[in-house]
């Protein structure tokens, strides 16, 4: 602990709670657009129906570490040791998806 | 040039040793680390997922039968005979995970795992809401909040635990299931098992801390760095289930 500083906090107490609650009605409200967009979006098959779905899931992620897990108050070197390879890693996620699909051509 | 020295400053400042460059201590940097490799092997477990589940032509139909709809008893086997469940195509999702406790024979899709990633994010804000106490050395704020946090891990477990009995009762297993292809239950089972299993440790773990909370342990060490720790994993539990959530009942 002696070799760290604090990044000092601007806000009060009653604005960091404020910043929470905000962002789980945020994350609350994206699951709701989950399960409408499902609902809704049923007899469509596409790579862009997945596509926006990862979205969904990928702008979730970014509150829940930038805010709960706080990457936003960090430094920057921090965030990217973390985000940089974890964009690779959805790449892969995408290519592979669509690795399956030309399997399932084969098969 | 005097900018340029700044930042050369600044550097050696940052980079030149005796401090984290980070701003974090050892522990947290060495959690964050653990969460990225915990996050491959997530990954790699539902690109899996993702390319077996591919290589299975979807089942094409859609809106069969209408949500809070009654359903019949034999609804799995009726499923079967009309050919929506065949070990040829993937099973959909909402004609699977349509059950919710006290509500037998209804038709909610989708209804029970929303409700568990809701109990997750919940659990998550209280575990911040605990760490934000702790920066301000609140001992019986963090405790109050901690319990709740432990107590959504609890609900969600026994949620999850829920949802594989109704799952093997109607004949899922590792080696074959009604809805689909072998590989359908298998997978659900694996990664929600994987994942289950992180719950349960985060559970554990977080009772642990709690435990030495309410005895005044990181009160007397000054800062409650160790909540903040535990809270990160805590908090990446719920990130994965975002993405199973996504990945298993949506895509």
């Amino acid at each position: 602990m002696e070799h760290t500083e604090h990044l000092e906090h601007t806000e009060s107490p009653a604005d960091i709670k404020k910043q929470i609650w905000r962002t789980f009605w945020i994350l609350s409200f994206l699951t709701v657009i989950d399960i409408v967009l499902y609902f809704a979006l049923l007899s469509y098959h596409s790579m862009w129906k997945n596509t926006l779905f990862i979205l969904l899931g990928v702008v979730k992620a970014f509150y829940i570490v930038a805010v709960f897990m706080h990457m936003k108050f960090e430094r920057k070197a921090l965030a990217g040791i973390i985000i940089l390879p974890f964009m690779l890693v959805l790449v892969l996620i995408w290519l592979v998806l669509i690795e399956g699909g030309y399997t399932f051509d084969l098969r | 040039m005097a900018n340029t020295t700044t930042l050369g400053a600044e550097k050696k400042y940052t980079w030149g040793g005796g401090k984290s460059p980070f701003t974090v201590s050892y522990g947290k940097l060495m959690m964050w680390i653990f969460l990225l490799s915990d996050a491959f092997s997530f990954s790699s477990l539902l690109v899996t997922y993702g390319f077996i589940r591919f290589t299975f032509p979807a089942s094409g139909a859609n809106e069969i039968v209408k949500p809070l709809s009654h359903t019949a008893e034999n609804f799995v086997e009726a499923m079967r005979e009309a050919h929506l469940f065949s070990p040829e195509h993937w099973p959909l999702p909402e004609l699977v995970f349509n059950h919710f406790p006290f509500l037998h024979g209804l038709h909610l899709p989708l209804f029970f795992v929303s409700l568990m990633t809701f109990v997750l994010i919940f659990s998550s804000v209280t575990m911040v809401l605990a760490v934000e106490a702790g920066h301000r050395n609140a001992k019986k704020e963090v405790a109050f909040y901690m319990l709740l946090t432990i107590f959504g891990g609890l609900a969600f477990l026994g949620c999850q635990a829920w949802e594989w009995t109704q799952f093997i009762t109607e004949g899922a297993s590792l080696h074959g299931n009604p809805f689909g292809p072998t590989a359908f239950a298998a997978l659900f089972f694996i990664v929600t098992g994987f994942h289950g299993f992180h719950v349960l440790s985060g559970v554990v773990l977080n009772f642990i801390i709690y435990v030495n909370v309410l005895d005044g342990t990181y009160e007397r060490r000054g800062h409650y760095e160790m909540v903040e720790k535990v809270g990160l994993y805590w908090h990446f539990v719920d990130l994965v289930w975002v993405f199973v959530f996504t990945f298993f009942y949506l895509i």
